[in-house]
C-alpha cells in the first residue's frame, strides 16, 4: 500500500530536491528511497506524519522566520510562492474559479496550490513580505485567484490577513483625496451647538399636562362601568 | 418617524419663541468663529491673535510649503491604462504645465486647523413614563438628503426615558452609517494606535498617517488633533521635515510648530537645504504670531528685513544660534562672491 495521504507533498518535496540535489538534511532522507516492503509503511507514515507536525510546530509563532530561511530560497530563491505552478484542467481555457479548498480534514488532493502545498507557508497579518507577494506592485490590487491558482480557502484567508495587515498600517496602499472646501465648522446650528434647556426641565414639571397623574372623574368612572358591566369581573 | 418630526417641530417653535437668545448667541459665536475667512471684516489687530485662516498667515504659509509638481504628481498606484501620448509645441507644453501648476495648488489646499469641540450635553425631555420600557437605546437619525452633516438632528431616547442629544462620536459614527463616505470606517483603523503608529513612523510614513487620518475623523474632533499633534512631535523630534514639504499637511506643521515656539529645527533644516527666503518668511509668521516676544519688538524697532530678521532671531530666541550664525555667515560670503564676480 502506497502512502497516499502524503503523496502530493512527497512529490513536491522530491522536485526540490531534483532542483537542488546537495541536500544534507538528514530527515527527508526515508523520502529518496519510497519502500515497497510492507513492513516498513507503517513507520514511514509516522515518520512523516512526526514531520508535518514539527515543520507545522516550527513556524507557527512566527511564520515570518521561514521567508528569510535557507529553506525558503532553496525552494523559491526570489520568485514569489506562486511562481511556476500551473493549474490542471480540462481545455486551454480554466475555470473562472479555482478549486475550493485543497485540503479536506487529513487528506490532501493532487497538485494542491501554492499555499497548500508547503506546509510552512502560514498566512497572517504580520507576514508581510509573503502577503506582499500577492499584491501587483504596480496597481496596488490583489491578484485574482486565477492568475495565482491559490484555492478559494486560502485565497479568502489571504484577502482578510491583506484587509488587517493593510488596517495595522503594516502594508502601504492608496488613500482617496479628501476636500475641505465650503464647509461651515463654526457649530452654530442648534443640531450641534448648545440650547437652552426646555422650561418642563427646570421647573421639573412635565411638557404635555396629561403626562402627569390624572384623577378620572367618578361619575365617567361609573357610566363607563355600567356600558362594560357584563364584560367586568 | 412621528417623534422625529415632533422633533423637529419642537425645534423650529423653540427657536422661533427664543428668537431673541439664539441671535445673541449666533452674535456670540461670530468672533469664535475660525474658518470662515470670507465673512471675516475686522482685520487682525495687534489685539487679536492671528489665526490659520487669515490670509495673511495662509501666504506665508503656502509659499513656505512650495511646489515640487515632480512630488505632487509622482505615480501612484492605480489602475493601470495604455498611456496616452499627446505632440505639442512649446506653447501648448507651456500651456499645460501652467494648468498642472493650477491642479497641483488645488491638491495643495490645507485642512482646517481648528480648535476640538465641545461634547454635546443637551438633554431635550425626561420622560419618567418610558423608563423600563425597553432595554435598549433608540437612536433617531434626519436623514434628510439634502442637508449639511453639521446641521442634522440626531436624539437618542435612553432606557430610563430621557430624550437627549447625540453625542459627537455617536454623530459621526451614524452619518457614515447613513451616508458612507469613501475610506471612512465605522471603528477607527487600527493604525491609530501607539504601537502601530510607532512602526508607521520608523518606515517613514507620516504622511499615509496624515491623509488616513484627515479622511477617518473630522477637523475639530480631539482624535484627529491627537494623531496630528503626535506626527508632528515624532517629525520635529528626527528632524524629518523634507517628508512634508510640499504636501498639504506642511502648513500644519508649520502652524503647530510655530504656536509651541519649537521652530529652531525647521530653521536649520531650510538653511541646511538653503531655502533663505522660506526662512525669513518663517521668521516673519513667527513675529506676527508671538508679537510680544523680544525677537520681535527687536525687528520691530530696527524694521529688519531679509536676513537681518534672522540675525535677530538667532540671536535673542533660538537655541541653536550658533549653527543659524555659521549658516547666514557663509551665505553672505557665497553672496558677495556672486555680486564680485
Amino acid at each position: 500500500m502506497n502512502v497516499t495521504g502524503t503523496s502530493s507533498r512527497d512529490n513536491f518535496f522530491m522536485f526540490c530536491q531534483q532542483r537542488f540535489p546537495v541536500r544534507t538534511c538528514a530527515a527527508l532522507s526515508p523520502f529518496e528511497h519510497p519502500s515497497r516492503l510492507y513492513c516498513k509503511t507503517a513507520s514511514l507514515q509516522d515518520n512523516a506524519a512526526a514531520q508535518a507536525k514539527e515543520t507545522l510546530q516550527r513556524y507557527k509563532d512566527r511564520p515570518w522566520d521561514y521567508l528569510g530561511s535557507e529553506e525558503y530560497i532553496e525552494k523559491y530563491g526570489t520568485n514569489p510562492v506562486w511562481a511556476g505552478y500551473r493549474r490542471n484542467h480540462k481545455g486551454g481555457i480554466p475555470p473562472q474559479k479555482t478549486r475550493k479548498t485543497c485540503i479536506r480534514g487529513d487528506k490532501i488532493c493532487g497538485n494542491p496550490c501554492p499555499i497548500c502545498r508547503d506546509p510552512n507557508i502560514i498566512i497572517h497579518h504580520q507576514n508581510v513580505k509573503l502577503l506582499q507577494q500577492f499584491i501587483s506592485p504596480h496597481t496596488g490590487m490583489v491578484f485574482d485567484p486565477t492568475q495565482t491558482g491559490v484555492c478559494m480557502k486560502q485565497q479568502k484567508m489571504l484577502n482578510q490577513a491583506i484587509n488587517t495587515a493593510r488596517d495595522h498600517g503594516l502594508l502601504p496602499f492608496q488613500i482617496p483625496y479628501v476636500e475641505f472646501s465650503g464647509e461651515d465648522y463654526s457649530n452654530s446650528h442648534d443640531a450641534v451647538g448648545s440650547t437652552p434647556p426646555p422650561p418642563c426641565l427646570t421647573t421639573s414639571d412635565t411638557w404635555y399636562t396629561w403626562y402627569r397623574e390624572i384623577t378620572p372623574d367618578d361619575n365617567e368612572v361609573a357610566k363607563v362601568k355600567t356600558t362594560y358591566k357584563a364584560f367586568l369581573k | 418617524m412621528a417623534a422625529l418630526s415632533t422633533a423637529r417641530c419642537l425645534f423650529r417653535s423653540y427657536s422661533r419663541v427664543k428668537n431673541v437668545q439664539k441671535s445673541k448667541q449666533i452674535l456670540m459665536k461670530c468672533s469664535v468663529r475660525t474658518f470662515c475667512s470670507e465673512t471675516q471684516d475686522n482685520a487682525p489687530t495687534d489685539n487679536a491673535k492671528p489665526s490659520f485662516s487669515d490670509p495673511a498667515v495662509q501666504d506665508v504659509l503656502t509659499r513656505i510649503t512650495g511646489l515640487d509638481l515632480q512630488k505632487v504628481f509622482r505615480p501612484i498606484k492605480q489602475e493601470l491604462k495604455p498611456p496616452a501620448y499627446q505632440l505639442m509645441t512649446d506653447k501648448q507644453l507651456e500651456e499645460a504645465v501652467d494648468l498642472a501648476t493650477e491642479q497641483a495648488k488645488k491638491l495643495l489646499q490645507m485642512p482646517p486647523v481648528l480648535p476640538e469641540r465641545k461634547p454635546i450635553n443637551d438633554v431635550l425631555c425626561e420622560d419618567k413614563m418610558l423608563d423600563g420600557m425597553d432595554t435598549a437605546k433608540y437612536v433617531f437619525t434626519d436623514i434628510t438628503y439634502n442637508i449639511p452633516h453639521r446641521e442634522r438632528f440626531i436624539v437618542v431616547r435612553q432606557p430610563n426615558g430621557t430624550l437627549r442629544k447625540a453625542s459627537w462620536e455617536e454623530r459621526d459614527r451614524l452619518i457614515q452609517v447613513y451616508f458612507p463616505k469613501s475610506g471612512r470606517k465605522i471603528t477607527a483603523p487600527l493604525i491609530f494606535e501607539e504601537k502601530n503608529l510607532k512602526l508607521v513612523y520608523s518606515q517613514d510614513r507620516h504622511e499615509d498617517v496624515l491623509d488616513l487620518c484627515l479622511v477617518q475623523f473630522e477637523p475639530d474632533s480631539s482624535e484627529y488633533i491627537k494623531v496630528h499633534a503626535a506626527t508632528y512631535e515624532n517629525l520635529d523630534k528626527h528632524g524629518k521635515y523634507d517628508l512634508l514639504r510640499s504636501t498639504r499637511h506642511f502648513g500644519g506643521l508649520t502652524w503647530y510648530l510655530v504656536n509651541a515656539r519649537r521652530v529652531d529645527g525647521l530653521i536649520v533644516d531650510m538653511l541646511k537645504r538653503e531655502l533663505f527666503q522660506d526662512a525669513v518668511s518663517l521668521v516673519s509668521l513667527f513675529h506676527m504670531v508671538h508679537p510680544h516676544s523680544e525677537s520681535a519688538q527687536e525687528a520691530a524697532s530696527q524694521q529688519a528685513t531679509g536676513i537681518d530678521l534672522l540675525k535677530i532671531y538667532a540671536q535673542k530666541e533660538s537655541q541653536r544660534s550658533g549653527y543659524i550664525e555659521l549658516a547666514l555667515q557663509a551665505y553672505e560670503q557665497t553672496a558677495a562672491e556672486g555680486s564680485a564676480a
